[in-house]
């Protein structure tokens, strides 16, 4: 049979975010997948060099546009490590809070984008309801719907505004009282399950060997999350445990994230509850023009909606970053997993299995 | 809606087809992505502003640019607006096609969007809100409406200037020019 | 607390300096031809996940920094020695900067490889393709070291396409 060259382009209705696949196919199989990113460089390893350390805040967030609170929490702490600075208690505890709504915030726009390539739209449409809810409380704590800025070297911004705790709660009160229709609508749906079993099936060794983290480990039955191993902000306060599947396929992948959520929330409920109720949410930091951060570097980690998010950080004593790095999930997951991953399937797949390992562009070309 | 209004609507059915269904290429090209799912979906629906995702470019007349443009993505932009049929409307999201926004300073990142294809309006943000969207839709009803919505006979009339920009910074281009130089600048 | 696998790296290796910054964090800095014997060693170890590879310029002391982050793929009831990250470095020359490729070792290292040869123009030998990963256009440095003056490249290359005049239609 002939083979022919396909451009899974960036202009295609089953993708999401500006990333294009070469597919070379046989008939309906697809023999070599080549992912091609950098469609969404734009040298941030660079602009960062040229930029004070506060002045990078506004920046860094814009690394991953689906979810911008992890990195902002992860480059806070780089900061914090290589100053020597000490984040009070209840910053701490407000640091997970708003990183554990992110999450969840997150993980509703993988349902959207999922249940759209599908072209299941019922769902689609619900995922991205409930996301907007979150986002009116966010706009409210930090101004802003997408792009908060909200955490600094020290703490966070500003306190809970007054009533805020009873808004989180009556809101997660409202998505959570959907979970069971989510899960006769969607999860439990046959044709969900006759789309997605099978799908995209990776083994515990070849994940972990072509680096794989997050949910994609998590769906192979290991249960490897950086708030457990490094538990950083409030993490080690509460008693939460990880939800994992065995199987490797996008179905397991899709049900760990729904147990993902479900876990976020009730942790919230948990770290509202065991909250300091006064207390400072920031370190006093020097003027940020005239900032010097002594020499050093730092390798710092947390766990994002997608995976294992790292930072790479160096100062040579002066008041910009002299190198910053940052290691990102997707990195791995839609440049190595996804190329071995696409071998032999479908091409009616490849979105599927693409938004199963929750590639997200901007992530890999930064 | 009063008869004057009503009698202007139906003596001018084209330009009303114009407005009130505009498919919009669904081509997510930057930052822009994460506020487009949220102005088509049940919250802020833009269908009913006529707004509707289209499949290829080939079966649009709205792009809008979301976000920055980086060197690779202006290729893919370029061809996708060359196949688009006329009379087709590109309007630019956010602030960074306007004028290159936050990323001023990048090396892989185009400033002025409007050199190279033409551009019918400017949404300012980073990011617009949902509703940013929908007032630049209104806007440009009434452009239509004046017959000042004409990017693509712009384009059409200064294709030499167009093309020479985009080969200035991509190199020699890959395919034919769309239209062949005989127009009068 | 020392870290027990300090004493066999010293003791192996002979790296040029060692430090632990915390019970977490080990850095070392070993010469460029134990850098293969070390990863090897750190795999078998257990510590068999690659996070990244990264690059420093030092430009005043004339040499690159190759940086090969490692980490272990555990659970949370595992000994805490085993919950550590190595941060090895090793220096290349920034001349004529070549080094081997460590994708035997972990096969996760290839985009990360591709990405440095093409930001800071490092060939690492035996690499199955070292194409264009994120650029689309040459550059005449690479456009990550520290000489690159991105701010005036953008001056001359992307301020200098003139703006189309379109008023002369009504």
């Amino acid at each position: 049979m002939r083979e022919l060259e396909l451009y899974y382009g960036p202009q295609h209705l089953g993708m999401v975010g500006n990333f294009s696949i070469t597919l070379k196919v046989q008939g309906d199989r697809i023999v070599k997948a080549d992912a091609n990113p950098g469609y969404l460089h734009r040298g941030f390893e660079k602009l960062m060099e040229l930029r004070t350390w506060m002045q990078n805040f506004p920046l860094v967030c814009r690394i991953n546009v689906v979810e911008p609170d992890h990195i902002e929490l992860v480059y806070a702490m780089g900061v914090e490590r290589l100053a020597g600075i000490e984040v009070p208690e209840r910053a701490k505890f407000i640091r997970s809070i708003y990183c554990e709504l992110a999450r969840v915030a997150s993980h509703l726009f993988g349902l959207w984008a999922y249940a759209n390539m599908l072209g299941f739209d019922t769902a689609a449409q619900w995922a991205m309801y409930h996301r907007d809810l979150l986002l009116d409380l966010f706009e409210e704590l930090t101004g802003a719907r997408v792009y908060h800025i909200y955490i600094r070297p020290g703490g966070v911004r500003r306190d809970f505004p007054r009533g805020f705790e009873q808004k989180i709660v009556s809101t997660l009160h409202a998505i959570g009282g959907k979970v069971p229709d989510y899960n006769s609508l969607f999860f439990e749906n046959r044709l969900f399950k006759k789309r997605a079993k099978g799908v995209g099936t990776l083994t515990r060794e070849e994940a972990m060997n072509m680096g794989g983290v997050g949910h994609t480990l998590k769906a192979t039955g290991m249960k490897y999350d950086i708030r457990k191993i490094e538990p950083y902000a409030a993490y080690d306060r509460v008693d939460w445990d990880v939800p994992v599947y065995t199987g490797g396929d996008a179905w397991s992948r899709l049900l760990a994230i729904r147990d993902e959520m479900i876990e976020s929330v009730h942790m919230i409920f948990k770290l509202l509850d065991t909250m300091p109720a006064k207390g400072s949410v920031c370190t006093k930091t020097p003027n940020p023009f005239k900032w010097n951060i002594p020499a050093g570097e730092a390798y710092v980690r947390c766990e994002s909606s997608r995976g294992e998010l790292g930072l790479y950080i160096v100062s040579d004593g002066g008041d910009k970053p002299y190198r910053v790095h940052f290691r990102t999930p997707s990195y791995s997951h839609g440049l190595t997993i996804l190329e071995h991953a696409l071998q032999g399937e479908n091409i009616a797949d490849v979105g599927n299995i693409m938004i199963s390992l929750y590639v997200v562009a901007p992530e890999i070309d930064r | 809606m009063d008869r004057n209004q009503l009698i202007k609507w139906l003596k001018t059915p084209a330009k009303m087809s114009h407005k009130y269904s505009l498919h919009a290429v669904y081509f997510c090209t930057g930052c822009g992505i994460i506020e487009v799912p949220p102005s088509i979906t049940a919250r802020w629906d833009a269908e009913r502003f006529g707004v509707v995702p289209a499949a290829t470019p080939r079966q649009a007349n709205l792009f809008l640019i979301t976000g920055y443009v980086s060197v690779k993505t202006l290729k893919a932009i370029i061809r996708t607006y060359e196949q688009m049929p006329s009379p087709k409307y590109s309007v630019g999201f956010g602030s960074c096609p306007i004028n290159g926004g936050m990323y001023w300073d990048s090396y892989n990142t185009i400033k002025h969007l409007d050199k190279y294809i033409p551009i019918d309006g400017w949404i300012a943000g980073c990011m617009p809100r949902p509703e940013a969207i929908f007032v630049a839709v209104t806007h440009l009803w009434t452009l239509i409406d004046k017959d000042m919505a004409d990017g693509y006979k712009r384009y059409e009339k200064h294709y030499s200037a167009f093309r020479a920009n985009q080969e200035q910074v991509l190199g020699p281009l890959p395919w034919p020019p769309l239209f062949s130089s005989r127009e009068t600048e | 607390m020392t870290h027990p696998m300090v004493k066999n790296l010293k003791s192996m290796f002979k790296p040029i300096a060692v430090k632990q910054q915390d019970e977490r964090r080990i850095m070392l800095n070993v010469p460029k031809d134990s850098l293969m014997s070390v990863l090897i060693f750190l795999k078998n170890s257990g510590y068999a996940h690659l996070g990244l590879i990264s690059c420093v310029d030092r430009i005043a002391d004339n040499k690159f920094e190759l940086v090969y982050i490692v980490s272990a793929y555990v659970e949370e009831d595992v000994d805490d020695s085993m919950k550590a990250t190595f941060v090895v470095s090793t220096f290349v020359s920034r001349k004529d900067p070549r080094f081997i490729t460590c994708i035997p070792v972990f096969i996760n290292a290839e985009p990360y490889e591709r990405e440095l040869h093409e930001l800071y123009g490092i060939v690492f030998e035996g690499h199955p393709r070292l194409t264009p990963l994120l650029l689309e256009r040459e550059y005449p440095i690479p456009p990550m070291r520290k000489d690159f003056d991105s701010r005036a490249y953008v001056e001359e290359v992307f301020d200098t396409v003139p703006f189309v005049d379109q008023e002369d239609d009504s």
